[in-house]
């Protein structure tokens, strides 16, 4: 007979890593579903980019598709993994950072795979046909550091977008996260009213030009470090 | 006493439900528990609270001293097998045991494989394509495997064979004996786990209705069984529980036990005494318990 002893303690930090390997579970639709969405939005804009007649820069943003894919990611990283973290007698903070840490790996593989893509067709001149992808003039202004930082947060703020409102619909249910779709939805709507009736689109677009996509993305960040917690405070009293 | 689990005052309102009203009970060390009670009366309920799965109302909930809410000194020496537990969707039960060794300090990797081979687990279908009984196993697996110092069963065996609930039954007794610890186990086939377990915990109606050891609970009551009048007389005055009549023969199940003298007599008077087995101990206890305020649903059932 041999009692079971009390754990040791010092494994504790591990297991907050040990969720990032646990989301990795599902590995199809971390890893290649983005992949071949990617491949398929560039071959998409190759053909639209040789259809376009002239020898102008030719942009095409449509390599934006996997960066949605992202919000479903995150929606996923929530209803799949939480029931199961839970069994595994997980702790939601435990779960929550460890979340975080494998969307920010995402993001990161993603922004990589964009800057990769935005050095091929810098080095090419777009294929050939002077095609923009992922190189977009208005991201690389600030340079490539930033232009890798904005498509990061890009992706982590669609990603932690979708975690939340996955969140909110395992708290208080399919009505809340319509409510707050609705909320959003009449919120952008009222913005563009306005800007509308008060005539000052151009004066819209000068500021967005002035303030330049470094300053921009630093203001996303910051915006995606709000809904991350609120997210957490949300997940705190979540239950499976 | 023990106590790995000290719960006190424990209640849980749904919006218009009270799943718990206000329990109290403790849970040994290295102990089985038999948890018992009818669909609905509280008993996943006070689990995911125990493993802070879920949220009291009121009332506290003490685990190893401490309050398990997001305390992974304490959730880690403990394991939750959910009945309908979910998995991630690519998941294989290959892919489930080896989180589980990852997160379980106390994961015994060759029991696991072992009790693989004995439910005879297919490893590479994905969980969501197991049968209802392989979804069982997996949850069985992992509660035994991860060898935690409380571990909760929650209707294990839905969907398993009678050879299997067996095979689960035997490797259950073989390991705690080995390596003895706290396993909570709700079931519905109170005969099937009767000789298992140590102590009886029943719950009806969101209370505590019996917590005493196995032992025990089996000497709270008696049947008489005989001539129908004699038994009447013997039971006079007594708490009856249930009672069934065939002809002139009577048998009337009662609480308490007879005395030496009593015993005498109703062998002078021809009736039997019969053991009353635990599963109609706790279907009659409940019955009588509900009897006042449940004449309607007695009509109703009957319509």
């Amino acid at each position: 007979m041999t009692a079971l002893a009390p754990t040791e303690p010092r494994k504790l930090g591990g297991r907050t890593l040990n969720v990032v390997r646990l989301q990795l579970i599902n590995t199809q639709s971390f890893v290649w579903v983005p992949l071949i969405v990617l491949a398929g939005a560039v071959v998409i804009s190759l053909v639209i980019i040789s259809l376009i007649p002239g020898d102008d820069v030719k942009v095409v943003g449509a390599a934006n598709a996997p960066l949605w894919y992202f919000a479903a990611l995150g929606v996923q990283a929530m209803t799949l993994a939480f029931p199961f973290s839970q069994a595994m007698s997980i702790t939601r903070r435990e779960f929550y950072i460890g979340t975080l840490i494998m969307g920010a790996i995402g993001s990161a593989m993603m922004a990589t795979i964009f800057i990769v893509l935005a050095g091929i067709e810098a080095v090419t001149d777009g294929f050939g046909m002077g095609g923009r992808i992922a190189y977009l003039p208005y991201l690389f202004e600030p340079g490539w550091v930033s232009a890798w930082l904005t498509y990061f947060a890009a992706t982590m703020f669609l990603f932690v977008i979708g975690f939340w409102m996955a969140t909110v619909w395992k708290r208080f249910g399919t009505l809340a996260v319509v409510s707050v779709g609705v909320a959003l939805g009449l919120a952008v709507t009222a913005a563009i009213f306005v800007i509308t009736k008060a005539g000052v689109w151009p004066e819209v677009i000068t500021w967005f030009v002035n303030t330049g996509s470094f300053a921009l993305t630093l203001g996303g960040l910051a915006v995606t470090a709000v809904l991350a917690v609120g997210a957490y405070a949300t997940l705190r009293r979540a239950t499976v | 006493m023990d106590p790995v689990i000290q719960v006190r005052d424990l209640t849980k309102k749904y919006k218009d439900t009270t799943a718990l009203d206000g329990i109290s009970f403790d849970i040994e060390r290295n102990s089985i528990y038999g948890f018992l009670g009818r669909n609905g009366a509280g008993k996943t309920t006070a689990m995911s609270i125990l493993t802070a799965q879920n949220f009291a109302t009121s009332g506290s909930v003490k685990v190893f001293g401490e309050n398990p809410y997001e305390n992974a000194r304490v959730l880690n020496r403990m394991c939750f097998v959910r009945e309908s537990q979910k998995y991630p969707d690519e998941a294989n039960a290959r892919v489930a045991f080896r989180s589980a060794a990852m997160f379980f300090p106390n994961w015994d990797q060759q029991l696991c494989e072992q009790l693989i081979d004995d439910f005879q687990l297919p490893l590479k279908t994905t969980i969501k394509k197991l049968s209802r009984g392989q979804l069982s196993a997996v949850g069985v697996i992992i509660g035994l495997a991860s060898r935690a110092e409380i571990t909760f069963f929650d209707e294990p065996y839905l969907g398993l064979d009678a050879v299997a609930r067996q095979i689960f039954y035997d490797r259950l007794l073989e390991d705690y004996t080995e390596h003895p610890r706290t396993i909570l186990l709700s079931s519905h086939l109170i005969d099937e786990i009767a000789n298992l377990i140590e102590r009886v915990l029943v719950i009806d109606k969101g209370r505590i209705l019996m917590d005493s050891s196995a032992e025990e609970a089996r000497e709270q009551a008696t049947t008489v069984v005989g001539d129908a009048e004699t038994v009447d007389a013997v039971v006079a005055g007594r708490d009856v529980l249930h009672r069934e009549a065939l002809g002139r023969v009577a048998s009337v199940t009662f609480r308490g036990q007879l005395s030496g003298e009593e015993r005498e007599r109703v062998d002078a008077a021809g009736l039997e005494l019969a053991p009353v087995p635990l599963q109609q101990l706790i279907v009659r206890l409940t019955q009588h318990e509900s009897a006042a305020g449940a004449t309607y649903e007695t009509e109703g059932a009957l319509r």
